[in-house]
């Protein structure tokens, strides 16, 4: 058996730390993410269209729509609206092209192409080189780490918008969480 | 002139319509393609004059498509248009051979700010 050459010097700390991703709250402020999707609505939804910083009643019927964001930041950001605003924001973003009844694909692609505009935004905000997946419609993803998510509630028309920018599950972003006996950060 | 609109997205093409519309853009031809396969096989039976395409689309992405195009000698006019809009984005869009990248969100001064020139 070989020993390993250990320097003494060597606590390991400065390993940990290059191996240790960063906390979106590191990354990116609430302001922030409020201003990149009140950009994308006014563009996209229209220009008398307005985000309200405060919290609505949670739908029971919730849609979210994300994309994941690979790279020094592992995450994705999502949002989350009741049908009954997905279906309004379809309407919206179709204008004059949005038959008399939807159907489910049209919403879903409307609220993917939200979540692919804010996150395409969101990415640029963030430290590179990363990957910007697909758009992706469904229930909410699960909720990752508090220490590593940054939440904006917003009002659109009065119902409740939700745009989070979260981390990964599973992957510890302090030290302290890391085992010392594994060498690489699990996604 | 014939512009193709290439994105995954039906509701985001239908937006670029209505912008190069709104943009003064309303005599052309468009085309549309549903991903940068579409694109590619429409820039050779449709020979649009000018392409305009996200880059992050399922079959084949943007980048994929005006790669293959210049590859094939295809010379037609490219730009992006797409939610990533960072230096780096920019920068590879740029040696790919793109002319300019649009980034999402936009509005019609965008458009006529980017297109006079190259619809001139």
């Amino acid at each position: 058996m070989i020993d390993p050459v250990i320097d003494p010097a060597d606590t390991g700390e400065r390993r940990r730390r290059a191996d240790t991703a960063p906390v979106i709250t590191d990354l990116i402020d609430e302001a922030t993410i409020q201003s990149i999707a009140e950009e994308a609505w006014q563009a996209l939804v229209g220009e008398e269209e307005f985000l309200v910083p405060l919290p609505g009643d949670a739908p029971d019927d919730a849609i979210s729509s994300w994309v994941e964001i690979v790279g020094p930041w592992n995450g994705a950001v999502v949002l989350t609206v009741a049908r009954s605003t997905a279906e309004e924001l379809a309407r919206c973003l179709l204008k004059e092209h949005a038959p008399p009844v939807l159907d489910d694909e049209d919403v879903e692609d409307a609220m993917g192409e939200l979540a692919n505009v804010v996150g395409g935004n969101v990415k640029a905000v963030l430290p590179g080189p990363s990957v910007l997946g697909l758009p992706e419609v469904g229930a909410a993803p699960t909720a990752g780490s508090p220490v590593d998510t940054c939440r904006v509630d917003l009002l659109w028309r009065g119902q409740s918008l939700t745009i989070t920018a979260k981390g990964a599950a599973g992957a510890p972003h302090d030290p302290s969480e890391l085992d010392p006996h594994e060498n690489e950060v699990p996604l | 002139m014939k512009i193709l609109v290439a994105d995954d997205s039906r509701v985001m093409r239908q937006i670029v319509i209505r912008t190069l519309r709104q943009a003064g853009y309303d005599d052309h031809d468009i085309v549309e393609a549903e991903d940068g396969a579409d694109a590619l096989a429409k820039v050779s039976s449709e020979k649009p004059d000018l392409v305009l395409s996200d880059w992050n689309m399922p079959n084949m992405t943007g980048i994929e498509c005006l790669q293959a195009m210049r590859a094939s000698g295809s010379t037609v006019p490219f730009g992006f248009v797409t939610s990533e809009g960072s230096p780096e984005m920019r920068e590879k869009a740029a040696n790919a051979g793109a002319l300019f990248l649009i980034a999402k969100p936009f509005n019609e001064d965008t458009f006529k700010d980017v297109l006079d020139t190259v619809i001139s």
